[in-house]
């Protein structure tokens, strides 16, 4: 079977600073990828290239069919990210809920607005994915009144709304106060057991172990090591990968 | 444990209630000085008039005059503060905008009209504007002149909405900058166009924030409102300034045109705090 991420050659830089230097990476659906790798290697720009909430700046991103090469915006290039935006859900690091709609109308906004569903479709998709984070009494409440980890579970109920094939994961648990963690983290699980493909940027080693079908270590804009969870963590190869463990480990 | 140190749970010790007391006593004093100082202004004002042989009588017999003009003013501000909040909106997309036309046209109107004053516009507006009629009309295009010369009224809402629009559309501006990239971001990955985004997710934030500098601008254009009297209208200091010269009384008409701004400011304001307090209400840190 095709994957259903191919990346080629993605390059990014800022300015001139060179952040993603050549990368290739294929992902099979229903495969869960976590990239660890020090702050500043390039793993959330990776991340967020991958629905052009970066441009790449050279290098084409194949998802689920739609094919992007990097490159000036035209009018098929917008028409392309908004498909591949449309088939990818993120959650990032800082939740980023909408603070004038309530929980329910958060999760609700995309399916209504992008797809155009009608309010009670959408109210009822909502309803059992506001179920399934386990928040269904939180339905009316504004996010100010939600805890850290009530708001990234709302997060991940808003971007399955629009039923995407792909979840990326931008350092989930990273604002999160540690007895809130594991809330998040047994969604996220729940999630990669029903099949989802998934990419997942964390420091939460013990959440990789249990759950990465496979583990790449960056640094420095490129791929250091990529294996199974127990070659990275238990024989990992590359001595920059071991300094990384032994720090965080 | 003992009973006692139950019962010092339960409330504030003596001595804590001493100093609560205490604090109380000092804040409604300081209550009461402010009222007897406001009284005392108001005493000296009286007595002010008085000397000045400030005629009530002519103040209140010409009141209903004046007071009349309240409509003209409050049509013109009305008007003028929704023109304003249109070219607003539009002036701060422009401003942001990456289309360099439409960057170009925004920040040229932002400076051209702030490095103006607001009075030379007014007679732009009601004067100059129906000589660029007449040249047009020269060049062939006929019935651009009639079109192009306002009466007053209309002159002073555009002069107004105009003005305050290229200073709303800095506030505008940073009421839209203000909401965090991670908004966008969010909407972005759920597949919104920018155009629904900054309809469903980032508007409906800035307005929010926008709410106390509109209000302020309001209360400043219902002052400003008086340029209008230049071109005759018969708003609320254009019929002070008439009555008053007639009878050698301008005191007292303006006094009266100033306590009546005054009261609609203080009305605004009020209106002001509720709407933010309604505004505010999803907002709870």
């Amino acid at each position: 079977m095709a994957p259903i991420i191919r990346v080629r050659k993605l390059e990014k830089c800022f300015g001139k600073l060179y952040v993603l230097k050549g990368l290739d990476l294929d992902v099979e659906a229903g495969e869960v990828l976590v990239i660890i790798g020090r702050s500043g290697s390039g793993k959330s720009t990776f991340l967020r290239c991958l629905n052009f909430l970066e441009e790449p700046t050279a290098g084409t991103i194949e998802v689920d069919g739609v094919v992007i090469p990097a490159g000036e915006p035209s009018r098929e290039h917008r028409i392309h990210i908004q498909q591949i935006r449309a088939k990818t859900g993120m959650v990032f690091q800082h939740f980023n809920l909408f603070p004038h709609m309530t929980a329910l109308e958060n999760v609700i906004e995309g399916p209504i607005t992008v797809k155009g569903m009608s309010r009670e479709e959408a109210i009822e998709i909502g309803e059992r994915l506001l179920g399934w984070v386990g928040l269904m009494d939180k339905r009316d409440e504004y996010p100010s009144r939600l805890s850290g980890g009530q708001q990234q579970r709302v997060a991940i109920a808003r971007a399955l709304a629009m039923e995407p094939k792909i979840m990326l994961f931008d350092e989930p648990t990273s604002a999160l106060d540690p007895e809130l963690i594991g809330e998040v983290l047994d969604v996220m699980k729940r999630l990669a057991r029903e099949g989802m493909t998934m990419i997942v940027v964390t420091h939460e080693m013990g959440f990789a172990r249990e759950v990465a079908d496979r583990v790449i270590f960056m640094g420095d804009g490129v791929w250091v090591e990529e294996g199974t969870p127990e070659e990275i963590f238990d024989n990992p190869k590359d001595p920059r990968t071991r300094d990384f463990l032994r720090h965080i480990l | 444990m003992g009973n006692t140190s139950i019962v010092a749970v339960a409330q504030p010790s003596a001595e804590a209630q001493r100093v609560l007391a205490a604090q109380q006593a000092k804040a409604r004093k300081f209550m009461i000085k402010l009222a007897l100082v406001w009284v005392g202004i108001f005493v000296v004002l009286g007595v002010a008039f008085k000397l000045l042989k400030f005629d009530m009588n002519f103040m209140f017999d010409r009141l209903d005059f004046i007071l009349a003009g309240i409509k003209y003013t409050l049509l013109v501000s009305a008007a003028g503060i929704s023109l304003a909040i249109i070219l607003a909106l539009l002036g701060a997309l422009g401003r942001l905008s990456k289309n360099p036309i439409a960057n170009g046209i925004a920040t040229f109107y932002v400076s051209f009209v702030r490095g103006t004053p607001l009075l030379v516009q007014v007679y732009i507006w009601y004067l100059g504007l129906p000589q660029i009629g007449q040249q047009l009309e020269s060049l062939g295009l006929s019935g651009v002149q009639r079109l192009l010369t306002l009466p007053a009224i209309p002159a002073g809402i555009l002069a107004l909405g105009v003005c305050y629009g290229a200073y709303m559309t800095e506030t505008f501006r940073a009421g839209i900058q203000s909401i965090g990239k991670g908004q966008t971001e969010a909407a972005y990955s759920l597949g919104m166009t920018p155009g629904q985004t900054l309809r469903r997710v980032i508007l409906p934030q800035a307005i929010r924030v926008v709410i106390p500098p509109i209000g302020n601008d309001f209360v400043a254009m219902l002052k400003d409102s008086s340029l209008v009297s230049v071109m005759g209208v018969w708003e609320l200091t254009y019929r002070a300034t008439k009555m008053g010269r007639r009878y050698f009384r301008s005191l007292e008409t303006l006094t009266v045109a100033a306590l009546i701004y005054w009261l609609m400011c203080i009305i605004l304001q009020t209106l002001q705090a509720r709407l933010e307090a309604y505004m505010g209400r999803g907002e709870r840190r």
